[in-house]
């Protein structure tokens, strides 16, 4: 009976131990595995967010994501279900994993999630890690809801025209003063110090990496706002407790990745938008973006999804301020503030000393913004007396013994969201001396004078690849009318305050007409650089002037080639809110190659029809050459 | 271990090279390090022709702006660490906290207040104490942010109502 006994605690201790063997986990995972392949969990939708696999063209997968460590596979990069398996067997062990170096259920904590919730993991069997790094980050981010942020363009840049997004992950019980607390969550290229001139080009074709990072919002307002003079829109983002956690568990596993960066698809804003992808699977952002990713598009896409944007706000750069402030100042005030900046020994003055505290606050602070506009943009080391000039100002300040009162400014331009679409075609007909023509146009981007101008920065333009074909019916020719490879214009109005100069850069081709040939191919290149004003007639207008050099390569010069300079005079207004008029007139003079001078004059008129309709009436004269053209434009 | 202050960019304190900051190890440096700041070697505004090249660039550029920090022990995968909230903010925002100190309010202002635990309906105090004492906190922040924020501690427990409200 004993040894019965004896033999069956022998027994069952035997089955015991073979209960907690090893092989149990194996065991455990070959079910998992067979699970997930039934399921088909490495098909879905959700597992292909998490490792950002997209579709090849010619079938099969391929992860956008470039660092190796991301996958637990070593053929994770092209193969969901081996990452799959190789990712449940890894939840197994403590290695660590991942750039950030954490058992991999920690570091790839939203995976986790996701195959623990479609699995139903057994705790006893596959026992959850407690991922204390994870926790303490997510929870000091104390997160009640997600902004989107985009920085609007620079002045005086049109090519920032692209902008920037970035998400800030906003705080419990923080207001509109304490925002700035919050942590954003950003994308960027990692670009070397000194990396030279070539940057840019080397990121158009993907040699740098991307990374994640959370950065606090403060320094990218001091970024944005105070040294580069953009202005902010902040998009506050309606998602559920579910999709915020979504958000967060897998912007920490992106601290494991990096991707190299495309500067026209693969960009800030689509690899922000796969994360929001990823937090609301239904919202399909990313798709969107075939062949390149727009920030201002990014921003459009997002606020036209029902319910998806709660509040929008915006937050002015230190230059809008600047402007405004002195715009609400009758002249005697704003020359004042001016003095003051100059010289402190204006504070002194009985004009100053006559006006109500609460009028020499605003006067003080005007000079101080005014001060620092200095400081963050003079060449050079910020100058000591500049500083000085500020302390003093301060100073004088902080003896009024008064707060500042609240100053609402409202922006230059339209939220960036009104604006037309980034591509345009364009269908028009028209008389050309005594030939008449139709034309179809398409332009790959972005924004010229005189597109409607709502969400654009006044005054700056910037077109790439555009191309017209047209067709002569007297002559019955089809041709290539004009191609714009780039074309960058800015104009930006001076003041007592404000004095960059206006500038232009084109490069692309015309159809001319010289000596014995009535329509010639014409490569132009030029450049200007001149002055712009601001008048008021019926609404807000410019004046400007330029001085330009240009170069022109066509069969119908002498030497095939003419290169010389003039200059150019022009205005550009509003008439109505949607009628809009330019008028330029130059002379240049080509003393190189074929000599000869030109005289050209352009009127032009724009009608906005809707936020993505319009049509235009030009005239076109240059030498003996007239042109009218009217055409349609649609932007998508 | 020395705290070096080099000169090293923003990204390297909140994460470039690692990714959403996460360390290979967790930083655990002797203290946080702070050194002046300065936006130095930032061409943005400056010139056109940069301007013009960096548009293209819009989206890069950690190392457009260089700040000098100390090397480690301020942050933890990326997030600065709670003793060292203040100190940091402190010392990244001194220019606008030195112009809203003597405007008597202001984002930065409200925003250091809350990290120093004063409640928002005493704000309004503790932005009239800033304004009154000025010229004594700016050369305080100019030593150094630890300094300013100590002065600001000192004022605040020499307050009659901040010494009450204030949490800590």
């Amino acid at each position: 009976m004993l040894v019965h006994i004896l033999a069956l605690a022998v027994t069952l201790s035997v089955s015991a131990i073979a209960d907690a063997q090893p092989s149990d986990p194996e065991h455990y995972l070959t079910q998992l595995i067979e699970q997930a392949q039934e399921k088909r969990l490495a098909e879905q939708r959700e597992w292909h967010l998490l490792l950002h696999y997209r579709k090849e063209l010619f079938g099969g997968y391929e992860s956008e994501q470039d660092d190796p460590r991301f996958f637990m596979s070593s053929k994770g990069k092209t193969d969901p279900s081996a990452e799959l398996s190789a990712t449940l067997a890894q939840f197994f062990s403590d290695e660590l994993v991942g750039r950030s170096q954490q058992p991999a259920q920690c570091a790839f904590v939203a995976r986790y999630h996701w195959l623990k919730e479609q699995l139903a993991f057994d705790p006893s069997r596959l026992p959850p890690r407690a991922c204390e790094r994870f926790q303490h980050w997510y929870d000091d981010f104390e997160v009640d809801s997600i902004s989107l942020i985009f920085p609007s363009s620079f002045l005086n840049n049109p090519a920032s025209m692209f902008g920037h997004t970035l998400f800030r992950v906003d705080q419990k019980g923080q207001t509109e003063q304490t925002r700035i607390l919050s942590y954003t969550v950003n994308f960027a290229a990692d670009v070397p110090p000194n990396s030279g001139f070539l940057y840019p080009i080397r990121g158009i074709f993907g040699s740098y990496r991307g990374y994640f990072s959370t950065i606090p919002y403060y320094l990218k307002v001091q970024q944005y706002r105070d040294i580069e003079n953009r202005d902010i829109w902040e998009y506050r983002l309606n998602l559920t407790e579910t999709q915020l956690q979504r958000f967060l568990m897998h912007a920490w596993e992106m601290g494991n990745a990096y991707f190299d960066y495309f500067y026209f698809k693969e960009n800030c804003s689509y690899h922000l938008l796969a994360l929001l992808d990823y937090a609301d699977p239904s919202l399909h952002l990313t798709d969107e973006f075939l062949f390149w990713t727009v920030p201002a598009d990014t921003v459009r896409l997002i606020v036209s999804k029902p319910g998806l944007v709660s509040t929008s706000t915006y937050r002015p750069s230190r230059s809008t301020v600047i402007r405004r402030k002195r715009e609400f100042l009758p002249p005697s005030e704003r020359d004042l503030a001016h003095r003051v900046t100059q010289d402190i020994g204006e504070l002194t003055s009985p004009a100053f000393s006559q006006l109500t505290p609460v009028k020499q606050a605003f006067v003080l602070d005007l000079a101080s913004d005014y001060l620092r506009y200095q400081i963050e943009t003079t060449r050079k080391d910020p100058k000591p007396e500049l500083k000085e000039r500020n302390r003093a100002v301060l100073t004088a300040r902080s003896q009024l013994h008064i707060p500042s009162e609240e100053f609402a400014v409202r922006p230059f331009a339209k939220q960036p969201e009104l604006g037309h679409k980034m591509l345009q075609a364009s269908l028009g007909g028209g008389w050309r001396n005594n030939d008449t023509f139709e034309e179809a146009t398409f332009r790959g981007g972005y924004h010229d004078l005189l597109d409607p101008e709502a969400g654009y920065t006044p005054n700056a333009q910037i077109e790439m690849a555009a191309v017209t074909v047209r067709h002569y019916n007297r002559a019955d020719q089809t041709r290539v009318e004009r191609a714009t490879l780039l074309n960058l214009l800015s104009l930006s109005p001076m003041d007592s305050v404000f004095h960059s100069p206006s500038w232009r850069l084109g490069v692309g081709m015309n159809t001319i007409r010289h000596h014995d040939c009535p329509l010639c191919s014409n490569g132009v290149f030029n450049a200007g650089i001149g002055g712009a004003k601001e008048f008021r007639l019926l609404s807000r207008g410019v004046f400007f002037a330029f001085a330009d050099a240009e170069a022109n390569i066509s069969k119908a010069y002498h030497e095939l080639h003419r290169v010389g300079g003039g200059a150019t005079v022009g205005m550009l207004a509003d008439l109505t809110e949607r009628w809009k008029i330019m008028a330029t007139g130059s002379y240049l003079y080509f003393p190189l190659g074929d000599k000869s001078d030109d005289f050209r004059w352009h009127v032009g008129s724009r009608f906005t029809l809707s936020q993505n309709w319009a049509v235009r009436l030009e005239y076109n004269h240059r030498d003996r050459d007239n042109d009218v053209l009217f055409r349609v434009q649609a932007f998508f | 271990m020395s705290k070096k202050v080099l000169l090293f960019a923003v990204a390297i304190l909140f994460g470039a090279q690692t990714g959403l900051a996460m360390a290979a190890n967790p930083d655990t440096g002797p203290g946080c390090g702070l050194g002046k700041l300065a936006w130095s070697d930032y061409k943005g505004q400056k010139e056109i022709a940069p301007q013009v090249m960096m548009a293209t660039t819009n989206a890069f550029g950690f190392y457009t702006f260089a700040i000098s920090l100390g090397t480690s022990g301020c942050t933890n995968d990326g997030k600065i660490m709670s003793e060292h909230k203040t100190t940091v903010f402190a010392s990244l925002n001194f220019d606008a906290l030195s112009a809203e100190m003597a405007q008597g309010q202001g984002e930065h202002l409200a925003s250091l207040a809350t990290l120093m635990g004063i409640p928002a309906e005493r704000h309004g105090e503790f932005f009239a104490m800033t304004q009154e004492r000025y010229t004594s906190l700016v050369q305080a922040g100019e030593t150094s942010p630890v300094a300013l924020v100590k002065s600001l501690n000192d004022a605040i427990a020499g307050h009659p109502v901040l010494a009450q409200a204030s949490v800590r």
